[in-house]
């Protein structure tokens, strides 16, 4: 290809902002983001691009790819999420490509995929995919696989060119059963199998080294668990269990095991001594055993919706049991005391109810100056002055780039968050200040928090503000993790202060 | 394509009879995990629009909302229920 087509590839690119100006030649061109920008096709020319590794064709419009492409051999990582291929483009076939994403599509078949085998991880979910038969080479190096969501009726065959398949979602699919087949899946760790019409399992199921199982919300009647020597979590909600039987070899490391919504009468008590969360919720049982005691890593015990009235008194001895979901069962007098005496961190009969995220009125402003002597206890950079803290909220309130959100217990203000908007060159637009978050002591833990920064972020989204940020002190370790845990991350930046006269 | 306003108007479950909308305002004001919080949508034990839900639950987490995603995953549910109404699966 000539000079001339570079200049009009690289400015096509240039003017989609996927490169710069200064952009010498195809061969710099590594990686490229070409998503949500409403195309309809590559130009043929794109094939020069022959150093490319990653490229993001996701959220567009397009239905083919141009052959010219063949000559992308470096390329590893294409992202086709979201557009409108009907079929494999055929050009993906000569490729050595080792994670491919056409989720979203409109794929009715997978053939080029047979000349795919340098493929890691491949996301064929959310297609209109009937069958995958023969779809894969015998001897190919998939290690995740989605197929979520499409039209599979039956995946025996596919089951046998997955031997080397770590990870595996058949979810959403209208599969009636899992065949002798899954037993060549010998390297399966993780598999989620949920919504589908799963009726029967096969003996070989069982023999699995998987570590995590989603079965729920199939048409399983009739089932006894067993061997699973690796498994640590099992998902079997929603299923229509007529027998539900568990032998002594079963998951002896089993951590997590949910069984909601199956019309269980009886408390099933899974071999395993490490289990740390047990759900049952949504059945008919009416006694919790006293050998729930053996569970002395049992962190969660989910019990809503069931007939139960009394509880065991070893449920109090359980340490490490912090939430408890018990609620809609006809619990005694004697059960009730059990819970104050056990008095978990959650609990769904001692939870605040009825508290309201609100925007801050004017009445509020009083009580939200007095929330932060809370704050500025923990806050070793700040002295708690009523006054000056009225006058500032005043004002934050008064201005009208700010938005103050309370968390309302009737008339009472039991938490709150300000932010206020900023202009920032760095990002060449609005951001938001995040200060002041703080929940009153005694309501801390119910998730207060989080829901005044989920609805902080929301406003800060609608805002179109390009970032939102905050200081935290660095000796509060729980405020540190709390806005790790959602999403923020620590900048290299240090806070300094010059305080005028 | 759908506007955002469009989008918020869409009905997300059907058994709770619930707009995305309403399902954001009820995931921003519980601080129940999905589980619990999606029955507060969908008022029962099926799964028909966990697809859906569990993707709104998740931007309301990370306080990020992507309303065409949201879209496609409820018109996926209502072609897919077509589609296995007339068997065609």
């Amino acid at each position: 290809m000539s000079t001339s087509d570079w200049e009009s590839l690289k400015a096509w690119l240039v003017s989609l902002d996927a490169i710069a100006e200064e952009t010498q030649k195809p061969e710099d061109v590594r990686r490229l983001d070409l998503s949500g920008k409403a195309l309809e096709s590559l130009p043929e020319t794109f094939g020069m691009l022959t150093q490319l590794a990653v490229l993001n064709l996701a959220h567009n419009a397009l239905s083919s790819l141009p052959d010219s492409m063949r000559a992308c051999e470096m390329l590893s990582n294409l992202d086709l999420r979201r557009n409108q291929f009907e079929a494999l483009p055929a050009v993906i076939a000569g490729l050595s490509l080792r994670s491919l994403n056409v989720s979203g599509n409109q794929l009715k078949n997978a053939d080029a995929l047979r000349e795919c085998d340098t493929i890691r991880v491949l996301d064929l979910s959310s297609n209109a995919l009937v069958t995958l038969s023969g779809a894969f080479a015998q001897d190919n190096e998939l290690r995740t696989l989605n197929v979520s969501c499409n039209y599979l009726s039956d995946l025996d065959s596919v089951f046998e060119s997955l031997a080397n398949a770590e990870r595996l979602n058949i979810s959403g699919n209208a599969l009636k059963a899992l065949g002798a087949s899954v037993g060549s899946l010998e390297a399966l760790e993780a598999l989620e199998a949920g919504e589908n019409q799963i009726a029967v399992i096969d003996e070989a199921f069982f023999s699995l080294e998987v570590e995590t199982i989603d079965l729920s919300s199939n048409q399983l009647r009739h089932l006894t668990l067993q061997g699973l020597e690796s498994l640590e979590e099992l998902m079997l909600d929603n299923n229509p269990f007529e027998t539900l039987e568990i032998a002594e070899d079963f998951a002896p490391y089993l951590r997590e095991f949910s069984c909601d919504g199956c019309g269980l009468k009886q408390f099933l008590l899974p071999p395993s001594r490490f289990l740390e969360v047990l759900c049952y919720s949504s059945n008919a049982i009416e006694e919790v055993p006293e050998a729930i005691a053996r569970y002395e890593k049992l962190r969660e015990l989910d019990l809503e919706d069931n007939a139960v009235r009394e509880l065991p008194d070893a449920l109090a001895n359980l340490l490490l049991l912090q939430t408890l979901y018990v609620e809609g069962n006809p619990l005694s007098d004697k059960a009730k005391k059990i819970i104050e005496i056990k008095h978990p961190e959650i609990c769904d009969l001692t939870m605040k109810r009825g508290i309201v995220i609100d925007e801050a009125k004017a009445e509020d402003l009083e009580q939200m100056a007095s929330l932060l002597e809370f704050l500025f206890a923990i806050e070793s950079d700040f002295t708690f002055d009523y006054k000056k803290q009225l006058n500032g909220i005043t004002r934050l309130f008064e201005y009208e780039g700010s938005d103050l959100l309370v968390a309302r217990d009737g008339d009472n203000v039991v938490g709150m968050v300000t932010m206020q908007r900023l202009v920032s060159s760095a990002a060449g637009d609005f951001i938001g200040q995040i200060e002041d978050l703080v929940v009153m002591e005694t309501y801390r833990k119910s998730g207060i928090g989080s829901r005044l920064i989920n609805k902080i972020r929301f406003i800060a989204q609608e805002k179109g503000y390009k970032r939102i940020q905050l200081a935290a002190d660095i000796n509060n370790d729980y405020a540190l993790q709390f806005y790790t845990r959602r999403g923020f991350s620590r900048t290299h930046l240090a806070i300094f202060h010059f305080k005028n006269a | 394509m759908a506007t955002q306003e469009e989008i918020l108007e869409m009905e997300i479950c059907e058994c709770g009879e619930k707009s995305v909308a309403q399902a954001i305002e009820i995931f921003q004001n519980t601080a129940l995990p999905f589980k619990k919080a999606k029955k507060l949508v969908t008022e029962c034990n099926k799964t028909c629009c966990r697809a859906a839900l569990i993707k709104l639950f998740d931007m309301n987490q990370f306080g990020q909302f992507d309303y065409d995603e949201i879209e496609a995953l409820i018109e996926k549910r209502i072609e897919r229920m077509r589609r296995m109404a007339e068997g065609d699966s």
